[in-house]
């Protein structure tokens, strides 16, 4: 009895659900957002390195700060820079592109409150600084699924850059599971691919681990993308901090 | 800490279900007295029973926020039952807890809002304001209905309590100690207890993200 009883008293104290990370992955959105009325700033560094015949090297940085509208509604206002070297082109460093992008989660927020599967749709409009005709739609649709510690997720998304006369599209796949080591700490893998839909673009996927921690209001995630197919290594890092 | 752990032992004390026998009552009277030994002015006292479960019922309990206060800052519901928090006051709240047997987060809602939430736990769950340190509440979430708010004189009636040997509890915000005892409920018969609690200072708490509180230059931890 008194085990059974101690049992429970330890029970009480395990979390529902893991507090690490907005997004456990690194190259996936997660189904997690704001509160309402709450703010985070958010950056994100990556890396796709040796990237098709051409050896492509590409760095991005992506900031933006997240609004809370509502408990299911969060708005970003990304900006992104990105540096680009390849075989036929030499390096240069731009202020890529700024746009407005919505998250949407269709259930609670709420632990108790939320099914186990919880979808998220994402979408974004952005513009091309120097190209100021071009324009790039992306949209997500995401689902993640968790019970006790394990955490699995699915995020299938799309772009479409618009440029005056012609058009390029990506379907961006990709999956993860992730598992609750600490309250604060997981550990996981996933899958992540870029899909050229036709001839004007190349397509690349990465698998590789990843891990997520939270710290108070601070969090951070990343993956190490190993190349299996037209790149050799794809990393990423995510972090915020809300206010 | 100690003092919780002891309280959330007592509430997961599930040991049997309530049946429909003819039941007995638990009347009594609480006493409240500071920790230098001074009697406390006021005092919001719940009294419990423990071991035994019933369902929970339809309604759900308000935990206002008036004048940058929770009120009432101290109630009992039972498991699988909902608290909402309207805000009636002129500005943002955002209510949160971090206690281990229920976390949420409500995020900042405006004057006229209510939000509210499911607690399917027996424990004790802390509550407070992300902007205002000052605001403190406290849920008591019950294995049963049997449960009373004693009077102003510190007195209560527990009725409806099935027949057997429980123990009672009675439990106000900033005691310093869980206030038990055993008691033997017989039908048909009144069984009567006594109950002392010894009340402390407001427990330090940290705002939602786990650090210090700053307001106004009073550091709130």
């Amino acid at each position: 009895m008194r085990i059974a009883l101690a049992s429970l008293v330890v029970a009480c104290f395990l979390p529902r659900t893991a507090d690490a990370g907005r997004s456990f992955y690194g190259w996936l959105y997660g189904t997690e957002v704001m509160p309402e009325r709450g703010v985070e700033l958010q950056t994100w560094i990556l890396d796709e390195n040796n990237k098709y015949a051409t050896h492509t090297q590409e760095s991005s940085i992506w900031w933006g700060p997240l609004i809370g509208i509502t408990d299911k509604l969060e708005l970003v206002l990304p900006i992104e820079m990105e540096w680009t070297r390849s075989d036929v082109e030499k390096g240069s460093f731009t202020f890529k592109r700024f746009g407005l992008e919505a998250r949407y989660r269709l259930v609670s927020q709420d632990p108790v409150d939320a099914p186990a599967f919880a979808p998220l749709v994402r979408v974004a409009v952005k513009r091309d600084v120097i190209a100021r005709d071009d324009v790039r739609v992306e949209a997500d649709a995401v689902g993640s699924y968790e019970v006790g510690s394990v955490h699995a997720l699915i995020d299938v998304g799309f772009i479409s850059d618009i440029q005056s006369g012609t058009q390029h599209s990506e379907l961006r796949p990709g999956g993860g599971v992730s598992v609750r080591v600490t309250d604060g700490l997981r550990v996981g893998a996933e899958v992540y691919s870029e899909l050229s839909l036709d001839s004007k673009g190349e397509s690349w996927a990465v698998v590789g681990p990843d891990v997520a921690w939270t710290h108070g209001r601070f969090w951070l995630s990343g993956a190490l993308g190993i190349g299996i197919y037209h790149v050799k290594v794809a990393p990423r890092v995510m972090w915020g901090i809300a206010f | 800490m100690r003092a919780t752990l002891v309280i959330i032992a007592g509430l997961a004390g599930l040991a049997a279900p309530a049946w429909a026998e003819p039941s007995g009552r638990v009347v009594g009277t609480v006493t409240v007295t500071e920790s230098d030994g001074k009697p406390a002015s006021t005092a919001d006292v719940i009294v419990y029973m423990v071991g035994f479960v019933e369902p929970a019922g339809d309604q759900v309990t308000k935990i206002e926020q008036n004048d940058r206060k929770f009120v009432p800052d101290l109630v009992a519901i039972t498991v699988n039952e909902r608290v909402s928090f309207p805000n009636n006051d002129q500005f943002l709240h955002n209510v949160f807890s971090q206690s281990g047997t229920r976390k949420f987060d409500l995020g900042s809602f405006k004057h006229g809002e209510a939000k509210d939430r499911l607690f399917p736990e027996a424990g004790v769950v802390d509550v407070y304001c992300n902007i205002h340190p000052e605001m403190a509440a406290t849920i008591l979430v019950l294995p049963n209905r049997r449960h009373t708010r004693a009077d102003a004189k510190g007195r209560f009636v527990l009725d409806g309590v099935p027949p057997g040997d429980w123990t009672v509890f009675a439990y106000t915000r900033r005691a310093t100690k869980p206030t038990s005892a055993k008691v033997t409920v017989n039908a048909g018969a009144d069984t009567t207890v006594d109950l002392a609690i010894v009340r402390g200072a407001e427990p330090a708490h940290l705002n939602k993200y786990g650090e210090r509180y700053h307001n106004g230059g009073q550091v709130y931890r």
